[in-house]
């Protein structure tokens, strides 16, 4: 029963980060640690499935590196892959995480 | 069929709250018929192998079992994502160094209001100014901290002020869910479902401050289905998502399930989760569309809502297999319409006064706890 109708008013608006953000996962979220299972992001009362460069991304998230040491990280792991989109999918990504509390920046 | 996402834990029925609108059932399991630890470990580890993800512990209260902090252990070492859904009260500084030790990823805490004299009356205890303590502790762990508030006809007016008390906790998400109908909260109906009014208010006061706390915390709003067109999609669908263990070890698909009567409903202490959930006739009742009556066997909405709840069909019909009647499509539509119409009728009304909640304040039903 408690599982019941949600409703969010959560623009499309994006809180893109910047060259200098350090994206770092939120309190309460983690990378699922299981050997021989897919890379999983366990947040509150959900979980995402991450594909191999969003593991990589949701992994560098350490508060540490910026958003550009990220993207260049991924750039230098995905030569074949356009630079320019690499960009805009890693920014995507961590929009959208942000909107959902998983990464803070 | 897929395997549950999340395991519901109820631990214990044993609570230092009286909540009003508490979930749990009017028969409890008193402290003798509760699972041990070893078997709660095991059921953790079978969920686990199933491919559940999170596990909620929860009760009644969940620290009331000396235990509980070895089950958040026990669950984590399984590869459970656990989540402590509690009132605060009897955890301390010292129980949170061995929470943080055994890796608790979540803690969901509840309040009751903003301000400790109402909250305290809902609760039946005196326990708001406590849960401000235990806020600073889920902080200082970085512990992911979620607030639930549970609103009604009589705080709801207040609830710029919860968000606002959710800010100052730093609570990452908050969550603000009406009271369902179920259990003590259907026999304090009457005292607690809010005007259309208040409702319309509440939802301009979410919709603002979702906007202006993007990014910090998130606002999850649960509104009444009462107020609704359309039922919930309850539990995601019945044997869909979700595994409820009761105290004693019952296996359930939601927290009410219990109130149909013709249902049977397996025990872990006697079969595998596994079978439970692919094979049992508890599970299978009303999973799929087989089960659905009309006006729901043909409609569109039916893979959407599964035919809304089966506890509040049985609640509100006496038949568990009816539309949802808080579908506004359902037969039996009118039961719930003439519920809303005689609470949005008191207001303003010279012989019941114009505020309810005035004549209703002391008459509450309060939950008991087991014997």
């Amino acid at each position: 029963m408690a599982a019941a109708r949600r409703i969010s008013f959560l623009s499309a608006r994006m809180s893109r980060p910047v060259e200098t953000s350090k994206p770092r996962l939120a309190p309460g979220c983690r990378v699922s640690d299981l050997p021989g299972k897919s890379t999983v992001l366990l947040i509150p009362e959900g979980a995402l499935q991450l594909n191999g460069p969003g593991a990589r991304i949701v992994s560098a998230c350490d508060g540490e590196r910026t958003f550009r040491e990220i993207v260049q990280m991924l750039q230098q792991e995905y030569r074949s892959a356009d630079p320019a989109r690499i960009e805009q999918e890693t920014a995507d990504l961590l929009d959208r995480l942000h909107v959902r509390r998983a990464v803070d920046f | 069929m897929n395997g549950p996402l999340s395991l519901i834990a109820e631990i214990t029925h044993r609570c230092p709250l009286h909540c009003v609108y508490c979930s749990n059932p009017f028969v409890m399991s008193g402290k003798g018929d509760e699972l041990s630890t070893q078997t709660w470990i095991d059921v953790f580890q079978q969920a686990a192998a199933m491919g559940v993800l999170q596990v909620d512990l929860t009760g009644g209260e969940p620290v009331a079992r000396v235990d509980h902090v070895e089950l958040v252990s026990a669950a984590r070492e399984s590869g459970l994502y656990v989540n402590l859904i509690t009132s605060g009260i009897g955890l301390s500084p010292k129980k949170f160094e061995q929470l943080a030790r055994a890796r608790l990823d979540h803690v969901q805490l509840s309040f009751q209001d903003s301000d400790a004299g109402p909250a305290d009356e809902i609760a039946g205890a005196t326990v708001h100014a406590r849960k401000l303590e235990i806020a600073q502790e889920i902080r200082r762990h970085r512990m992911g901290f979620t607030v639930n508030i549970v609103v009604h006809r009589h705080n709801l007016q207040r609830l710029p002020q919860m968000i606002a008390m959710a800010e100052e906790v730093g609570a990452h998400k908050v969550e603000i869910a009406h009271v369902q109908y179920y259990g003590w909260a259907f026999r304090n109906r009457e005292n607690l479902l809010p005007t259309r009014g208040q409702l319309d208010s509440s939802l301009k006061v979410v919709q603002e401050a979702q906007a202006r706390l993007e990014g910090r915390m998130r606002i999850d709003y649960v509104v009444p289905d009462y107020y609704a067109k359309f039922p919930k999609a309850c539990m995601g669908g019945w044997g869909r998502k979700t595994l409820l263990i009761t105290p004693s070890g019952e296996a359930l698909p939601c927290h009410a399930a219990k109130v149909i009567p013709e249902m049977r409903f397996e025990n872990v202490r006697e079969h595998k989760l596994r079978w439970i959930w692919q094979e049992s006739d508890s599970f299978l009742r009303f999973r799929g569309e087989a089960w659905m009556p009309e006006p729901c066997r043909s409609c569109d909405r039916r893979t959407r809502d599964f035919g809304g709840c089966r506890c509040q069909a049985f609640l509100l019909t006496g038949d568990s297999h009816a539309t949802d009647p808080v579908c506004s499509l359902a037969p039996a539509h009118k039961e719930v319409e003439e519920v809303v119409e005689r609470i949005n009728a008191w207001r303003g009304s010279p012989a019941e006064g114009s505020e309810p909640a005035r004549a209703a304040r002391a008459s509450w039903e309060y939950r008991q706890n087991p014997q």
